[in-house]
């Protein structure tokens, strides 16, 4: 057998109290980053626009800046993503501006706003005579366009605008009208109309994204009761599988994960955004499994090996799935780092939870969850004072006896 | 042992799997944020329906009214749920009643004598018009939508209350004029000016620039029935300036009075929008355009919430049931203001919530991204597993990709929509599938070295870990509820594939992995040694 981590015998117990204070550091860490740093929250929980554009060559992020400005739109945020070689923007209006009323409003400017601040002079002038942006435009109106290629029917200009659409997906963006040429169906014809009558503009829209700020509210809200709602969820399935006390434990060294995992998005400056709300949710659903394992392991041992006290037997439960945590959590933590390497800008901060998550619910698993068990016991055990010995007690506490009395 | 069925199942199970996931182009469908498009949520204002039906009301009585004949002075809105008709012909009170009783008998009305009538529109009714609102609006937005020539898009009731509208426009890369055309109200009237004292040039007469000033030539206050609309017109100057039309508040005739309508071209070629008009539409304008002959009637357009002035020409000739808009369209806009009128109006302001465009560019780059780190981790996961278990991690390989085929198979059978935090959920999945196989492995390594047989240690291991297993599972799933719940769009799409993996995890990890013990140690045979 290939094998690690066989019938190891480690004290995890003996070293709980560094471990918690470590943990109680890293808590009081958090909190205070979350305090001091803030949250960098994203449209979808401020309202307000954002807007992703590609630009054939390396874009002039200060002199975009500057011209949003001249346009009145000073408060936008401006910067660089993805490779330096993607020579893409992203730009931010109206961070948690405009009251309901200006809602529609503040959409159009900043939409159209950034848009018109950021297409040339002579680009518009161009529209205004019905130019058309084969870098902007949607395939229904470049075919609308198409139709009056003479010779070219409906059917045809259909397929050639589909066929130029395909292309722009390959390579985001056309760069000169010659780019055009070699593009399936097209027409010496076709192409002579489109050198009259489109243009390509000096940049693609990649995303855009409009939130009001009443949706921005309610989600947030929402993000909030949904962990709350999960977190007792877990309370309570672990409260019939095992004992109120026990689900206590793991929802706390769940907090735990969310609060130090939450401090550290933080400190990075990462971007909350929903599809972190549900990596924080999956890691809650994830974390709880470590937990859950040792607690079964717990249990089983608990009722053959009537002579051990519960430190020891937290301590052989332990140790005997030691191998199970870390290969299991190791596994799915490949796969989330793969996701945060690979997986492109939007899940990026999605997958930044778990990468850091998974490490720290292992860790809580071991130094947190059971040792809560063990401090609940000696707790309720110096409460019972006289009463019976301390294996009983354990046990009592241990197995799944509906109600103590 | 009749185990038999065992094998039969797991084959009926990948057959079906397969059948729904092939071809898999069809078979699974890829959200906005993977194949580009437009998602919009509509917010419908059911209040400002209720307005707008008592708009609507005012018209229909003072039609009535009208068409019998009998004379009165004003409706006027009072509050957005009562209204007073002032000034009715006190003689004819009978038919005044028999009026509001066939076209409003459930409202309350009350005579307060000397020909004025109170009118209150009671709390069902309110509600019923709230609901009719939603249902309404949704319907117009989806014939305007259809009418854009969008493919395959999505118009349905989102909410709790059940008054937002969510729209998915697949490939619409330049939303601006989508939106523009789906949520304008799109209600066309026609109204009788109200000309001021003195004035005699009816057909030439045009309105001053500030309200102060109408209310100046009607010597301070404008009459009860009239209301004042602006109109944008350009200046000689370039500039634009704001008439204020003093007009009749009750329409001569509503959207709703139209046939149909489409873009044609006045003599000079300038897009213009026509109508035709339904019959009794047709019998009142007749009628009016009659009355107005040689003065000036105004279009009012509610466009963007806001009621204003296209074009006020003056009547030359009686008109039946067609008739022309001018108002120095756009082609573009006419085309777009004829799509509106022919598909109904929308009885309520929409306000946008949420708006998201994806370019199909950023959406192949996210699937080009979300594969490979999703062959990647499966890479990872695999390799480790036939490492580390050998032939029983090989096992563990088998379930895991039947997994995937599963987790396929049930997205394209329940039509599920494949987001990106879908692609991650479905790598995420695989993670913690493995985490079922990785407990039984381990439990049965852990038998074995107690020096149990390999039978009783296979059975063992998947005996005690199943527990285990279902506790995990279980509690993952408690979660995806809540995401679930509390997810919109992609992460809706994120909840459901790790809810669908997860479930399908439990039977490969648990069930055909166990079958496949079951081919090497199953038929009474000795076996020794186990590969893991």
């Amino acid at each position: 057998m290939f094998q690690v981590l066989i019938d190891t015998n480690y004290d995890f117990m003996g070293t709980r109290r560094i471990a918690l204070t470590i943990s109680a550091v890293l808590v009081v860490a958090a909190i205070v980053v979350l305090f001091a740093h803030g949250l960098n929250l994203g449209i979808e929980f401020t309202g307000g626009t954002e807007i992703q554009l590609k630009f054939p060559h390396s874009p002039d992020v200060a002199g975009i800046r500057s011209a949003l400005g001249r346009a009145g739109l000073e408060n936008s945020e401006v910067t660089r993503i993805g490779n330096p070689t993607d020579n893409e923007v992203y730009i931010r209006v109206g961070r948690g501006a405009g009251d309901e009323g200006e809602n529609e409003k503040a959409r159009d400017i900043a939409v159209k706003g950034v848009l018109d601040t950021l297409r040339p002079e002579e680009f518009k002038d161009l529209e205004a005579v019905g130019v058309i942006d084969l870098n902007t435009k949607s395939q229904s109106d470049i075919a609308a366009k198409l139709l009056g290629v003479p010779g070219l029917t409906e059917a045809q200009a259909g397929e050639l605008a589909s066929n130029i659409l395909e292309r722009r997906r390959e390579i985001a963006l056309f760069t000169s009208l010659d780019e055009l040429a070699d593009i399936p169906g097209m027409t010496p014809d076709a192409l002579a109309f489109l050198r009259k009558q489109a243009t390509v503009g000096p940049f693609a829209l990649r995303s855009q994204s409009y939130i009001g700020p009443a949706i921005g509210s309610e989600l947030l809200e929402k993000a909030t009761w949904a962990i709350l709602g999960s977190l007792a969820g877990m309370l309570v399935y672990i409260w019939i599988r095992f004992q109120f006390q026990w689900g206590l434990a793991a929802v706390i060294a769940l907090a735990h994960d969310s609060v130090i995992t939450l401090g550290l998005f933080a400190l990075f400056g990462k971007e909350m955004s929903l599809p972190v709300v549900a990596a924080f949710l999956t890691l809650i659903g994830y974390s709880v499994n470590d937990t859950v394992v040792i607690f079964d392991r717990i249990r089983e041992i608990l009722r053959t090996k009537s002579t051990m006290s519960l430190t020891e037997v937290v301590n052989l439960a332990i140790n005997r799935t030691l191998s199970r945590t870390i290969i299991t959590s190791g596994l799915t933590w490949l796969v989330v780092v793969a996701v945060y390497l690979f997986g492109g800008e939007t899940l990026n901060p999605f997958a930044f939870v778990l990468v850091v998550g998974i490490v720290v619910g292992s860790y809580s698993t071991i130094y947190i969850a059971s040792p809560i068990l063990v401090f609940w016991q000696s707790l309720s055990k110096r409460r019972a004072a006289s009463s019976g010995s301390t294996g009983q007690a354990a046990r009592r506490s241990a197995k799944k006896v509906p109600s103590a009395r | 042992m009749a185990t038999w069925w065992k094998p039969a199942v797991i084959l009926a199970v990948i057959g079906l799997a397969v059948f729904f996931v092939i071809p898999p182009e069809e078979r699974i469908h890829l959200g906005l944020d993977l194949r580009g498009g437009t998602h919009i949520v509509l917010q419908v204002d059911t209040d400002s329906a209720v307005e707008y039906e008592l708009n609507l009301t005012q018209t229909r009585l003072g039609q009535a009214l009208t068409d019998r004949r009998i004379s009165y002075a004003s409706i006027v809105p009072i509050d957005p749920t009562v209204m007073e008709i002032r000034g009715a012909d006190p003689g004819r009170a009978a038919e005044v009643r028999e009026i509001l009783d066939l076209q409003i008998g459930n409202w309350a009305i009350r005579d307060l004598g000397s020909g004025n009538w109170r009118i209150v529109m009671p709390p069902e009714v309110r509600q019923y018009i709230a609901n009719a609102a939603v249902t309404t609006t949704l319907n117009t937005v989806r014939n305007r939508v259809d009418q854009l020539g969008v493919r395959e898009p999505i118009v349905q009731k989102q909410g709790l209350l059940g008054d937002r509208i969510l729209i998915q426009l697949p490939g619409v890369e330049d939303p601006e004029r989508a939106v523009d055309v789906m949520i304008d109200q799109g209600l066309l009237e026609w109204k009788a000016v109200t000309y001021p004292p003195g004035v005699t040039d009816f057909s030439r007469w045009s309105p001053p620039t500030s309200r102060e000033g109408v209310l100046a030539m009607f010597g301070g206050a404008i009459p009860d029935d009239t209301d004042l609309y602006p109109e944008q017109v350009n200046a000689e100057d370039g500039s634009v300036i704001t008439l204020w039309w003093p007009l009749k508040r009750v329409s001569v005739v509503i959207g709703n009075d139209l046939r149909n309508a489409f873009r044609s071209e006045d003599q000079f070629g300038q897009p213009q929008v026509s109508f035709e008009l339904t019959k009794d539409a047709g019998n009142r304008f007749e009628a009016a355009t009659q009355e107005n002959l040689g003065r000036r009637m105004a279009i009012v357009l509610t466009a963007r919430n806001l009621k204003s002035v296209v074009s006020a020409p003056t009547i030359e000739d009686v008109i039946r049931d067609q008739g022309r808009i001018h108002g120095g369209f756009t082609l573009e806009r006419a085309e777009d203001l004829a799509l509106q009128l022919r598909s109904g109006a929308i009885p309520a302001k929409v306000e946008i919530l949420e708006e998201r465009t994806v370019g199909p560019s950023l959406g192949q780059d996210s699937i080009r991204a979300g594969v490979s780190a999703a062959v990647l981790g499966f890479l990872a996961v695999m390799g480790f597993m036939a490492i580390y278990y050998r032939l029983s991690g090989l096992n563990a390989v088998v379930a895991l990709g039947l997994n995937v085929l599963l987790l396929l198979g049930a997205m394209g059978y329940f039509a599920a929509t494949l987001t990106l935090p879908g692609i991650a959920g479905l790598i995420l999945t695989v993670g913690m599938a493995v985490d079922s196989n990785v407990l039984i492995f381990e439990r049965i390594r852990e038998e074995l070295r107690l020096g149990k047989t390999v039978r009783s240690a296979v059975d063992q291991g998947f005996g005690r870990a199943f527990g285990t297993i279902l506790d995990c599972n279980v509690t993952t799933l408690v979660a995806a509820f809540f995401l679930f719940s509390y997810g919109t769009g992609p992460v809706k799409g994120f909840a459901v594939t790790l809810t669908i993996g997860l479930l399908a995890s439990i039977f490969t990890a648990v069930f055909v992995s166990r079958q496949m013990f079951e081919l090497v140690l199953g038929r009474g045979r000795r076996v020794e040694s186990l590969s893991i």
